[in-house]
C-alpha cells in the first residue's frame, strides 16, 4: 500500500477505527482505503482541485471520531418550525434522544444509516464507485463511514412533513467525521429533505451522499452549511434520475474554515429537471467551493443553475460548474449562472464555466460576473438616511434574493433567510 | 440655514469644478440654480450631499449652525438635507415600500419621533401618493427599477414629501417630465413650501420657475455662480441665453 504524509494517519487508524467481524462490507471497506492510499490527496494539479486549497486539511490529521454527545440546545437554530420527521447525527452516529422518527407514513423507510445496513441490505450505501473512483475523500469516507442517513420511499409516496437530517460535530481535538446517507425515491414518490450541517471545534465532516429518483419522483433538497469557524466540510452528493423526475436543490454555505461541495447529476431518463441553487457568504480566511457537474445523458432534460456569492475580508470562493450533453441527448435546456460580489480588495473568487455539448439541438447558456457593490446605490440609500452598515445589508441581501428565490417553500425559504441576515458580514463594514 | 463660503471642489482626476461658490439660503427660500452644461450644478448638489469622490479644497458649508461637510452622507438626511436626484440609482432587489420605511423611520428616530407601524406608514404613503398622482404599483417593484424617466422623478418628490426634510435640493427634477407631470409634481413641491423648509431648485427651464416662484435665482458657470437676481433673472436668461454670463 503506497502511503505518504497525509494518508499515512488515516491508514494507520483504520484497523482500531473498524473491526468488528460483524461489519459485512469489510471487504470493500478494505478495498476503499486501498484506493485512498492508491490516490493520496488531491493536488491543485488536477482541473476538479485547481481552485481548492486543502491546506487546512493538510496541516493536520484528522482521527475518525469516536463518538460525542450534543445538548437539545444545540439544535435549537437549526430546528425547523413546524412538524417534521428528524434524524440527529451528533459526531457521525445516530443521536435516537435529539430524533423523532415516531410519524413515519406508510411506504416510507428512514432511519440511520448503520440501521439500514441491517435492515435494508438491498439499499446500495456503497458501490463500485468507490473502489475504482478518482474521489479520494469519497473512498475514504467508504473505508471509514459510521453512519449517515437513509430515506427511501415506495412508489408514489408522498411524506406529508420535511424529514430534518441536522449532523452536528463535537470536538475539543481535530476529528473526522465519516457520514455516508442515501436517498431512494422509487417512482412517482416525493419528498423535502433539510440537511443542516453546525458543530464546535476543529472537526471534519466527510460526507458522501447518494440519490437516486425512479420515473416522476420529485426530490427537493435543501443544504445549510453552518459548520463551526474552525471545521472543515467536504461533501460529495451524486444523484441519478429517472425520466421525468425532479431535483430541487439549494445550498447556503456560511460556515467552515475550509467548505467544499461537489454536486455530481446524472440526467439518465428523459425529460429530468435538475435545479441547483445556492449562496455563499464567506469572510475571514474563509475558502470555498462549488463544484458542479450536470451530465446530460438523455434528451429532453432541463438542467438551471443560480449561485450567488458575497465574499469578505481575506476570502475566497470558487465555482466550478460543469454540464456535459452527450451525444443524443437534443432538446436539452441548460442555463447556469454564477454571480459574485466582493466586498473587500482583498476577497477573491474563482469562477469557471465548462460547457461541453455534443448534440446539436439544444439550448444552453452560463455567466459568470464579479462585481463589487454598487456605490450609486449605497449612497442613494445613505442619502435617504440610511446609516451605511444598515445600507449594505440591504444591498447585500437584494443580492442573494434571487438565488433563495429558488426555494420554493415559503417557510424553508424565512428559515433560511432567517440564516442569511444573522451572518455576521453583513453588519461588518467595509475593509480595504 | 444654509450658508456656502468660498467652496473649492475637484473631481477624482484633479480637475477643480467649483471654483469658490458663496450662497446663502435662509430658512422658507426657494432658490433657483440654473446654468451651462458641465458647469457644476450636479457637482455642488453632491457635495452637500456628500457623495463620494469629491475633494473639497477650500472654503466650507454650515448648515443650521453645523458644519455640513463633517456629516456623513445619511448622517445628513437624518439632520433633514435631501438630494432628489438628477439621475436616481435603480437598485434591483431592494423593495420600494421596504426602503421607504427603513429610510423614513432613521429620519424619524433622528428627529426623536417613534417608528411608524405598518398601518400608520401606509396611511402616509397613501396621503402623498395622492399628492403626487402616483399609482400604487410603482411601491410594489424594486427602488427605480423598470420606472420610466418621468415617474424615477415623481418618485423623488414622492420620498421627500415623506421624509419630510428641512432643506431639499431638487437637481433637474423637472428634466424628463413630461407637461401635466411637470404640474403635477410643480404643484407637489409647492405644497411642501414651508416657513421652516428650504429649497434649491437646480433647473434649465424657465417654465418650472412659472410653477414654483422662487426667491432668488442664480446663475452658476464654470465652477462660480456669475451672477444672481431675483425671478426675472430666469427670464432673461431664457431670452438671451448664458453668453452674457459666461466665467471669464
Ligand atoms: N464624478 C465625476 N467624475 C468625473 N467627472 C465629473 C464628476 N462629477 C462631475 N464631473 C465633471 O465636472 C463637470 C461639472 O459636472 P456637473 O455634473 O456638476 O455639471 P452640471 O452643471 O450639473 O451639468 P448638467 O446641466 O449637464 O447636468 C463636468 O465636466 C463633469 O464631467
Ligand atoms: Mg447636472
Amino acid at each position: 500500500m503506497t502511503e505518504t504524509t497525509q494518508t499515512k494517519p488515516y491508514i494507520d487508524a483504520f484497523p482500531a477505527a473498524r473491526g468488528g467481524a460483524g461489519d459485512r462490507l469489510r471487504p470493500q471497506r478494505e478495498a476503499a482505503l486501498a484506493r485512498f492510499a492508491a490516490l493520496g490527496f488531491p493536488t491543485r494539479r488536477q482541473e476538479a482541485w485547481r481552485f481548492t486549497d486543502l491546506r487546512p486539511l493538510e496541516r493536520q490529521s484528522y482521527p475518525p471520531s469516536a463518538g460525542g454527545a450534543a445538548p437539545a440546545a444545540a439544535l435549537d437554530a437549526l430546528r425547523l418550525a413546524g412538524a417534521t420527521h428528524r434524524l440527529v447525527l451528533v459526531n457521525g452516529r445516530f443521536a435516537p434522544e435529539l430524533s423523532d422518527l415516531a410519524a413515519l407514513p406508510e411506504g416510507a423507510w428512514i432511519g440511520p444509516s448503520a440501521q439500514a445496513l441491517a435492515e435494508r441490505p438491498a439499499l446500495s450505501l456503497l458501490d463500485a464507485g468507490e473502489i475504482d473512483g478518482a474521489q479520494p475523500f469519497a473512498a475514504l469516507n467508504a473505508a471509514f463511514f459510521t453512519d449517515g442517513a437513509v430515506i427511501a420511499l415506495a412508489p408514489g409516496v408522498v411524506l406529508d412533513r420535511p424529514v430534518e437530517i441536522i449532523h452536528l460535530g463535537r470536538a475539543e481535538a481535530p476529528v473526522s467525521l465519516h457520514l455516508r446517507s442515501r436517498i431512494e425515491l422509487a417512482p412517482g414518490s416525493r419528498a423535502r429533505v433539510v440537511e443542516s450541517f453546525a458543530g464546535t471545534g476543529p472537526y471534519w465532516t466527510n460526507a458522501v451522499l447518494g440519490v437516486e429518483l425512479g420515473a416522476g419522483a420529485t426530490l427537493e433538497h435543501v443544504r445549510l452549511q453552518d459548520e463551526g469557524v474552525e471545521a472543515i466540510h467536504l461533501s460529495l452528493a451524486r444523484l441519478r434520475l429517472g425520466a421525468g423526475a425532479c431535483y430541487d436543490a439549494f445550498a447556503l454555505t456560511l460556515g467552515g474554515a475550509l467548505s467544499r461541495q461537489d454536486v455530481q447529476v446524472e440526467l439518465a431518463g428523459e425529460g429530468a429537471r435538475v435545479g441547483l441553487g445556492g449562496v455563499y457568504l464567506l469572510r475571514g480566511t474563509q475558502e470555498a467551493t462549488t463544484a458542479l457537474l450536470v451530465d446530460h445523458a438523455a434528451p429532453g432534460c432541463t438542467t438551471r443553475e443560480l449561485f450567488k456569492g458575497v465574499i469578505g475580508d481575506r476570502a475566497h470562493g470558487a465555482f466550478q460548474g460543469a454540464i456535459a450533453v452527450r451525444p443524443g441527448a437534443q432538446k436539452t435546456d441548460a442555463h447556469q449562472l454564477n454571480k459574485n460580489l466582493l466586498l473587500s480588495r482583498r476577497a477573491t473568487v474563482d469562477t469557471k464555466p465548462a460547457l461541453e455539448i455534443l448534440a446539436d439541438d439544444v439550448k444552453c447558456s452560463h455567466g459568470a460576473t464579479v462585481g463589487d457593490l454598487d456605490e450609486g446605490a449605497l449612497f442613494y440609500l445613505r442619502a435617504r438616511g440610511i446609516a451605511e452598515a444598515e445600507a449594505r445589508r440591504m444591498l447585500i441581501e437584494a443580492f442573494a434574493a434571487d438565488a433563495l428565490d429558488m426555494v420554493e417553500d415559503t417557510a424553508l425559504r424565512a428559515h433560511l433567510a432567517g440564516h442569511l441576515q444573522r451572518w455576521p458580514g453583513l453588519r461588518e463594514s467595509r475593509e480595504t | 440655514m444654509l450658508e456656502i463660503r468660498n467652496l473649492h471642489a475637484r473631481i477624482a482626476d484633479g480637475r477643480e469644478v467649483l471654483k469658490g461658490i458663496d450662497l446663502a439660503v435662509a430658512p422658507g427660500e426657494v432658490h433657483a440654480i440654473m446654468g451651462p452644461n458641465g458647469s457644476g450644478k450636479s457637482t455642488l448638489a453632491s457635495v452637500l450631499s456628500g457623495r463620494p469622490g469629491y475633494e473639497v479644497t477650500q472654503g466650507g458649508v454650515t448648515y443650521l449652525g453645523r458644519d455640513l461637510l463633517a456629516l456623513g452622507p445619511d448622517e445628513r438626511a437624518r439632520e433633514g438635507v435631501f438630494l432628489a436626484f438628477q439621475y436616481p440609482v435603480e437598485i434591483p432587489g431592494v423593495n420600494n415600500m421596504y426602503f421607504l420605511r427603513a429610510a423614513l423611520n432613521s429620519v424619524r428616530r433622528a428627529r426623536g419621533e417613534p417608528d411608524l407601524d405598518a398601518g400608520q406608514f401606509l396611511k402616509t404613503v397613501r396621503a402623498k401618493l395622492k399628492l403626487l398622482e402616483i399609482g400604487d404599483d410603482l411601491l410594489q417593484r424594486a427602488v427605480n427599477v423598470g420606472f420610466s424617466g418621468g415617474e424615477k422623478k415623481r418618485n423623488e418628490i414622492f420620498q421627500m414629501a415623506m421624509l419630510e426634510p428641512r432643506l431639499a435640493i431638487l437637481d433637474e427634477t423637472d428634466s424628463g417630465l413630461d407637461i401635466d407631470a411637470l404640474r403635477v409634481v410643480a404643484h407637489g413641491i409647492n405644497k411642501l413650501r414651508a416657513p421652516d423648509r428650504a429649497m434649491v431648485l437646480i433647473t434649465h427651464y424657465q417654465r418650472l420657475l412659472d410653477y414654483i416662484e422662487p426667491d432668488r435665482v442664480h446663475v452658476l458657470s464654470g465652477g462660480r455662480i456669475v451672477k444672481s437676481g431675483d425671478k426675472t433673472l430666469a427670464g432673461e436668461l431664457e431670452k438671451h441665453g448664458y453668453a452674457a454670463f459666461e466665467a471669464a
